[in-house]
């Protein structure tokens, strides 16, 4: 028998009633035409400037456009344009979001400005200093989350970060005392802290890559400091969400990647221990934590700490996964904003982010249901998504680097978060519905970015474009020594 | 040189033994004019150059971000409590992480260059035992604020100063850092409030 589910308290109401509240205002139609703007131009550059051209140095050598820039320039904007429609077309049926949308989109708009200069940086401590700032940028975003306190939870994510960037500072101030001691001037421009380097084990410089690194890790999710990200996500509004999992996850990756381009060969074992080590204790957190989820969006935050697990796994075996690496961390970013944006629809319909009243979903919203239930396949590494041939990669990688007990946990842990998250999700899209309504009804403005970020999940897992093979490896080459 | 490093190293002790969070601002305050004394007379020549930097790190640091955070504290009733909780455990702790700060910095074996990364140290570990000891947003904002001003400090390591851009991003962190901060755990629904509602639509 079906029974009465608690609705969406905007409408007491399900979706397929979801009236449209007031018209779209300029500002979200202009919201779009720059993420449009930002996406082209990142595409144009992308289509005519030959690889071999890069690096190409900006702004007397503070930016550089390389491959690695290069590409998540593209991959960040990308998102940001389905993003930008997603909130274009919730604008209709949201009256929060219709009120906000200025203080919003200009927040989203200078939050989006700061990551592509961060992803352009060429010098460590502006870079440092970009996503800091990109972070106070997000925090006001965060804040008008649905969550009890949504102001302390924009303070405990602020707090986090501003810990882990921290400890990348202790990471500078040691390099700095090392190449003090030994006496050599320090900068820290990419291209150039390389030459203040030493590879004859220094204990300050080791000190100070491993600060950066597991400060980095923090942004990122890595354990253990992990822990702002599931209260964050899950709070956030869904569109923040998927830009903190999407775009500001991206710009911590490339602080990563600059710092093993920078380290290239020096300090290779200690990374590998240090990244193997973050990699096993978020895959095992990860693991239990989605074990006992009973909440979607949760549970997607979870998946995405033990997608960062993968990722610093993935890293330590070095040039073996590297290819496997780049691709897996492109495909999560669209991965996790089609999870987090189809979450976002749910939420709107039902007005809970717990799964126990929801059932059945893909009959009530048959085309979120289905798109989630992709976004989860593509999660749990299935075929014919990217995700799938990025995992089988970095397995392959680490099989060849002969670190079996990585094999098997990693095996052992993406089970086990295999079935705890089919136990979880499945029941909630396939189950008997709770209650009765007519099925939703979803505009295309809607569905489009999702589905946009379907096909290039399959395309990249069934068949790459040259060019974008191409640049795939040259940052693969890049970060794999 | 050494001069402004202790009055740095002063307005970042005092304050954890013995001030208020009402007091807070005054501190700062007080760190940014010892800075901009440093950032002064580290340029041999005064040029435009550094006459900008140390115009900034006044005006930004010394005037504006104080004001910001006093106007944020106003009125409270955290403005009266400790900075850091007054016990032995926390003092011991404290005197502990100065030391061993300063046995970090002696590794240089420079006398100025030593003590300047002791201080830039001796911020860093005060400002993580805030951070760990107290949990009132408002202290935690003031910890936050130390880090950002061992990283300005941080900069008179470095061989060459900062370049205009790379200065003129940490002052917007720096002010974006209490804007933001002060905005969180301030106002009606700021950290502090209790809030039983949550909000009605996710979007």
């Amino acid at each position: 028998m079906s029974t009465p589910l608690p609705l969406s308290p905007d409408t007491a109401r399900p979706a397929a009633n979801e009236a449209p509240v007031q018209a779209h205002s300029v500002v979200s139609a202009a919201l779009v035409g720059v993420a449009a703007a930002f996406w082209l131009a990142s595409m144009l550059v992308f289509l005519t400037l030959p690889l071999e051209q890069l690096p190409l140095y900006l702004a007397r050598r503070y930016l550089v456009l390389d491959a690695t820039s290069l590409l998540f320039v593209m991959v960040v904007n990308t998102v940001f344009l389905g993003i930008s429609v997603y909130i274009h077309s919730r604008e209709r049926t949201s009256r929060v979001l219709k009120q906000d949308i200025r203080s919003r989109a200009g927040l989203v708009l200078l939050f989006m400005l700061v990551i592509n200069i961060g992803i352009l940086c060429n010098h460590l401590i502006l870079l440092w200093i970009l996503i800091e700032l990109s972070t106070l940028c997000a925090a006001p975003l965060v804040a008008r989350g649905n969550a009890a306190s949504p102001k302390g939870v924009a303070w405990r994510y602020l707090l986090y970060s501003a810990m882990t960037l921290s400890i990348t500072f202790l990471g500078f101030m040691c390099l700095a005392q090392s190449a003090q001691l030994r006496g050599v001037e320090i900068s820290f421009a990419v291209d150039a802290l390389g030459h203040a380097l030493t590879s004859g084990g220094d204990s300050w410089q080791r000190l100070g890559f491993s600060f950066m690194l597991f400060g980095l890790g923090g942004k990122l999710g890595l354990a253990p400091l992990y822990a702002w990200l599931p209260e964050t996500y899950e709070a956030a509004p869904t569109s923040t969400s998927a830009l903190l999992a999407a775009v500001q996850f991206n710009i911590s990756v490339v602080a990563v990647f600059r710092i093993l381009q920078v380290f290239h060969g020096v300090e290779a074992h200690m990374v590998s221990q240090e990244l193997l080590v973050m990699g096993y204790v978020s895959l095992v957190v990860a693991a239990v934590q989605v074990m006992a989820a009973r909440n979607y969006k949760r549970l997607i935050a979870y998946a995405c700490v033990s997608s960062s697990g993968v990722i610093a796994l993935g890293l330590s075996v070095g040039k073996a996964a590297a290819y496997g690496v780049v691709l897996y961390v492109v495909s999560n970013a669209f991965v996790k904003s089609l999870l987090f944006l189809t979450a976002g629809r749910m939420r709107a319909v039902y007005g809970t982010n717990d799964v126990a009243p929801l059932s059945g979903v893909i009959r009530i919203m048959p085309f979120s249901g289905l798109l989630f239930t992709v976004g989860i396949f593509a999660l749990l590494g299935f075929p014919p998504f990217a995700s799938f041939l990025a995992e089988m990669l970095i397995l392959s990688g680490i099989v060849q680097a002969g670190n079996l007990m990585a094999f098997t946990l990693m095996c052992v842990m993406l089970t086990v978060i295999f079935v705890a998250t089919g136990r979880t999700v499945f029941p909630m899209l396939w189950g008997a519905p709770k209650r009765e309504a007519p099925p939703s009804q979803e505009t295309w403005l809607t569905t489009v970015p999702k589905l946009g970020f379907v096909g290039i999940l399959i395309m990249l897992g069934t068949y790459t474009p040259d060019a974008i093979t191409r640049l795939l490896r040259e940052v693969a080459q890049s970060i794999g020594g | 040189m050494s001069l402004p490093l202790i009055l740095c190293l002063i307005a970042t002790v005092i304050p954890v033994f013995f001030g208020k969070i009402g007091a807070a601002p005054f501190w700062l305050g007080l760190q940014a004019l010892a800075l901009g004394w440093i950032t002064l007379t580290r340029h041999h020549e005064l040029d435009v150059h550094a006459l900008a930097l140390g115009l900034e790190v006044l005006v930004v640091r010394a005037w504006l971000a104080p004001t910001l955070l006093r106007r944020a504290l106003a009125g409270s009733a955290v403005q009266r409590q400790e900075l850091m909780p007054s016990n032995l455990f926390a003092w011991g702790v404290a005197i502990s992480l100065i030391i061993l700060a300063f046995k970090f910095g002696d590794g240089a074996r420079a006398d100025v260059r030593a003590l300047t990364l002791g201080v830039v140290a001796a911020t860093v570990m005060i400002a993580f035992l805030v951070l760990s000891t107290n949990q009132t947003p408002a202290a935690q904002l003031v910890a936050m604020l130390f880090m950002e001003n061992a990283l300005a400090l941080f900069e008179s390591l470095m061989p060459e100063p900062w370049p205009l851009p790379v200065h003129l991003s940490v002052s917007a962190l720096y002010v974006a850092t209490v804007a933001v901060g002060s905005w969180l755990v301030s106002g009606p629904s700021g950290v502090l409030v209790p809030h039983g509602d949550a909000m009605e639509e996710d979007t």
